[in-house]
């Protein structure tokens, strides 16, 4: 186990190295410097402006520096906002999208598996149909029409909720449904889909034969099998919701870390947009690992140490 | 097989409990920087207006701006709306824009103007004091000047101090701190010395980049601006507290020489960067003031509590004179007089806004009293048939037989896109001219217009100081602000004398010779000018909104 943990943690690095010298190309590809404005400027201030974050400097020298810069995990100040660095606006972001996140994952991942147990044993039935039309409208809806539209009724309308921000429990509830819907289809759909598959599966038959309670069957034998195909896209669901969603952010004004991924880019703010990519791979690369290690948890057939590093 | 239950059950618990301790530090966080600003709503939680209401206060609840946290509270740095709306309110310069939207005593008391228009002699006021107490001195303007000019600091606001002598040698590096004309020749007399006379000094002194910096705050703590804590001002309202990305709570500021004047207890800045949120924000009762949503303006934009004021900008079409066919004059005329604006304005943009006949918009006022824009009058009109006959005229000139072909090129966006399209059809339909549109991500757009790599693309302006030579300027020859390869010595001799001439008539008809020239040529296409449109609830008002310059919450009051 020790041992294939080092291997991965060495090709996390590599992976991390490769991704972030993509990123710097792709950085410097791009045309465009975060110091465009629309408003009144010269050569001077401009001049200034470059030097000032060593923007004039040979590509080489400003990749060193950025590889210096994640090593040190210091990835400097922002561009767009001089008096916060980069950890400043990760540190302040992060607990908040990863809060709103994890809040998502419970209530999407328990409400999806029940739906989906339930869709898959009354299967063909009343209840089926029922869950499952709604999985079609959660998949189908996007998420930021969903939240308009709660905000609409719930808000606006039936004053019930809080429009945005987030401040406290109630203001939660909203954005969580609306971030929820979707990701908890795509479990319920996939719960079911596989437990139908596993159901059929000779021991199961073998299971009821034995004469066991229909209850100890779903959950000891066939969900646990059934629970394969969600694990696996947990990894990246997980990581996706945990560091923000900069649609739902912005809809409810959640301070978290998601408009960060795109306003970087679209403001040129270099350290920003290393610090996201750093963040967010390492995070990825963590969550992918776990999600290797709950298989062999989850189906002891799976040996990590044999296939490690595939 | 329990073993199974087993983990499925730690999973569960394991992970409320991470939700449960990361809803705890951020829950401890905001009380700690609550707890730093004494006697502040309490908590982040339930902050809503019936509290603040229940203790008689007025509270002003306001969205800033877009909705998006300032740059940076530092004069120098913050150059944008985000920024200066704000610290506008929190700050005052030596001159502030009064109620008629014009330069009026801030700071200093009153001056003194040497006859050459070189010299400004500026008497401090005896009780200008910062919120920490200390009096507000010469020297904090020397300070807050020169770090503003200091390459160093790199200021994007640095190039409007070039007017004072010795600025943009300082800026460039080939001067020094100590040539800048600035000097404190006692604590309460500065003396500023300009590089040549320019009329309209006053005003740009009002802008946010010229306010003063606590200089003894500042040499302890170059980061004084960055959190509420350390902040120190010297406007009507102090900052209370700075949830960074969150909201800022600005407070009554007692130490402000016309602290009487002022009417709100507080004023509450949201950071809500969505149209459509702010505004059920709004309709919900938890903010004062709102825009309208642009799909919702048709239904809202006559309704009572709408404010639509002038705004100094104009959405513009540059040509690329060194790219074919717009180097012909009678070409790019022809272009000019093919555009419907009052459709434009009325039926795409909406929202209230003024079709643009002339560059210069509305609310410039020339020393006779009269608006610069109806004394020059409409430089450009809607003429299918001129334009027809104009592009006939260009033709012959170059012997084309047919147009080269020819793209039009906007920044992504919604508005950029209509505006567009309705352009490329007005084309099709007044000049038989078929143009093809292209758009680019802002950056790049704004790196290829630099370049000039683009034949025919939109341009915006928004005037940073209260004088038509703000835009003019910017068409000088090799102006950085150029952008469409344009050069004259006679539009270059215009703009100098525009801003030097010392004899204010004689500058503003140079002025206006300079705008009619640059309507002749033709070298950009005014669209329309940009207008302020914002929601107020029942009960607000005394908001100065400048045609130029940040809004001004002073004299606000809320019922």
């Amino acid at each position: 186990m020790l041992r294939y943990t080092l291997k991965r943690l060495l090709i996390a690095f590599i992976t991390l190295w490769i991704i972030i010298s993509i990123t710097f190309l792709l950085m410097i590809s791009v045309p465009g410097s975060p110091f465009n404005t629309d408003k009144t400027s010269n050569e001077t201030v401009q001049a200034n402006l470059e030097a000032h974050y060593n923007l004039d400097e040979p590509y080489f020298i400003q990749y060193v520096l950025y590889l210096k810069s994640i090593a040190t995990f210091d990835f400097g100040p922002s561009i767009k906002q001089p008096n916060q660095t980069v950890n400043d606006l990760l540190g302040r972001g992060f607990p908040i999208s990863f809060e709103l996140g994890m809040i998502t994952i419970v209530v999407a991942v328990i409400s999806g598996i029940t739906l989906g147990i339930f869709s898959a044993l009354k299967h063909n039935g009343i209840i089926d149909y029922l869950a499952m039309g709604f999985a079609v409208l959660g998949i189908s809806i996007p998420n930021f029409i969903l939240a308009t539209l709660l905000i609409q009724k719930l808000a606006v309308d039936y004053s019930i909720f809080p429009v945005a921000t987030w401040a406290s429990p109630s203001h939660m509830v909203l954005p969580v449904l609306a971030l929820a819907t979707g990701p908890m289809a795509i479990i319920a759909r996939l719960t079911r889909s596989t437990m139908l598959e596993v159901l059929t599966q000779d021991y199961i038959k073998m299971a009821r034969a034995k004469g066991l309670s229909p209850w100890k069957i779903t959950i000891k034998h066939a969900l646990r099998n059934a629970l394969m195909p969600v694990v696996t896209i947990m990894g990246t669901l997980l990581a996706a919701i945990l560091t923000g969603t900069f649609v739902i952010e912005q809809i409810f004004a959640i301070p978290g870390m998601g408009k960060y991924f795109v306003e970087s880019i679209n403001q040129r703010d270099y350290p920003v947009i290393m610090g996201t990519t750093v963040f967010y791979s390492a995070f990825l690369i963590l969550m992918l690992f776990l999600v290797d290690i709950v298989y062999g948890l989850l189906d002891p057939r799976i040996k990590l140490h044999k296939k490690g590093g595939k | 097989m329990k073993k199974f239950l087993l983990l499925l059950l730690s999973m569960v618990i394991a992970v409320v409990l991470v939700a449960c301790t990361t809803g705890e530090e951020a829950g401890t966080e905001t009380e700690e920087s609550d707890s730093t600003n004494e006697g502040t709503e309490e908590g982040t939680e339930g902050s809503t207006e019936k509290q603040s209401d229940a203790a008689g206060e007025k509270v002003l609840y306001l969205n800033n701006g877009i909705g998006i946290e300032p740059t940076s509270f530092d004069p120098s740095i913050g150059f944008d709306q985000a920024s200066w709306e704000p610290l506008n309110n929190l700050m005052e310069g030596l001159t502030r824009l009064d109620q008629d939207s014009e330069a009026g005593p801030g700071v200093a008391e009153k001056w003194d103007v040497s006859e050459d228009g070189l010299t400004y002699t500026f008497h401090l006021r005896e009780d200008a004091k910062w919120s920490n107490g200390d009096p507000v001195v010469a020297e904090d303007f020397v300070f807050a000047w020169k770090h503003m000019l200091d390459p160093n600091t790199a200021s994007s606001a640095a190039f409007l101090a070039y007017f004072i002598k010795g600025a943009e040698e300082y800026n460039s590096g080939d001067g020094s701190a100590d040539e800048v004309g600035v000097t404190a020749v006692d604590e309460k007399t500065l003396e500023v010395v300009l590089a040549q006379p320019t009329g309209f000094f006053l005003d740009v002194l009002t802008n946010p980049a010229f306010f003063p910096i606590n200089h003894k705050v500042a040499e302890e703590n170059p980061d004084w601006h960055a959190e509420a804590d350390t902040f120190v001002g010297n406007g009507p309202f102090i900052l209370e507290s700075w949830d960074h990305d969150v909201e800022m709570i600005f407070a009554k500021n007692p130490e402000y020489w016309d602290a009487d004047a002022v009417k709100l207890d507080k004023v509450h800045f949201s950071m809500i960067n969505d149209t459509n949120t702010q505004y059920q924000m709004f309709e919900s009762g938890d903010l004062d003031v709102a825009v309208i949503p642009p799909e919702m303006s048709d239904q809202l934009i006559d309704g009572e509590n709408v404010f639509i004021g002038p705004y100094g900008g104009l959405e513009f079409y540059r040509f690329n004179t060194t790219m074919e066919p717009f180097q012909n004059k009678k070409i790019r005329q022809a272009f000019a007089y093919a555009i419907n604006r009052e459709d434009i304005a009325e039926f795409v943009v909406k929202n209230g806004v003024e079709p643009a006949y002339g560059f210069i918009s509305p609310g410039f006022t020339t020393p006779t009293g009269e608006d610069f824009r109806d004394v020059n009058g409409d430089l450009v009109s809607f003429d299918p048939d001129l334009a027809k006959q104009l592009l006939q005229e260009g033709m012959e000139e170059e012997g084309y037989d047919e147009l080269p072909p020819i793209t039009l090129t906007y920044s992504t966006g919604d508005l950029n896109k209509a505006v567009a399209e309705t352009l490329q059809d007005m084309f099709i339909q007044n000049l038989d001219v078929e143009v093809t549109l292209e758009n680019q991500e802002w950056s790049v757009f704004a790196d290829a217009q630099q370049n000039l790599e683009l034949q025919f693309s939109r341009s915006s302006f928004i005037n940073d100081y209260n004088d038509p030579v703000n835009f003019l300027e910017s068409f000088v020859t090799d102006s950085y602000m150029n952008r469409t390869g344009f050069s004259s010595e006679e539009y270059d001799e215009l703009i100098t004398n525009g801003k030097t001439e010392t004899d204010e008539e004689a500058r503003w008809e140079y002025l206006s010779e300079a705008e009619k020239m640059l309507a002749d040529e033709m070298i950009a296409i005014p669209i329309r000018y940009y207008n302020t449109v914002v929601l107020e609830a029942d009960g607000v008002s005394g908001i100065l909104r400048h045609p130029v310059g940040y809004f001004d919450l002073k004299y606000a009051d809320k019922e």
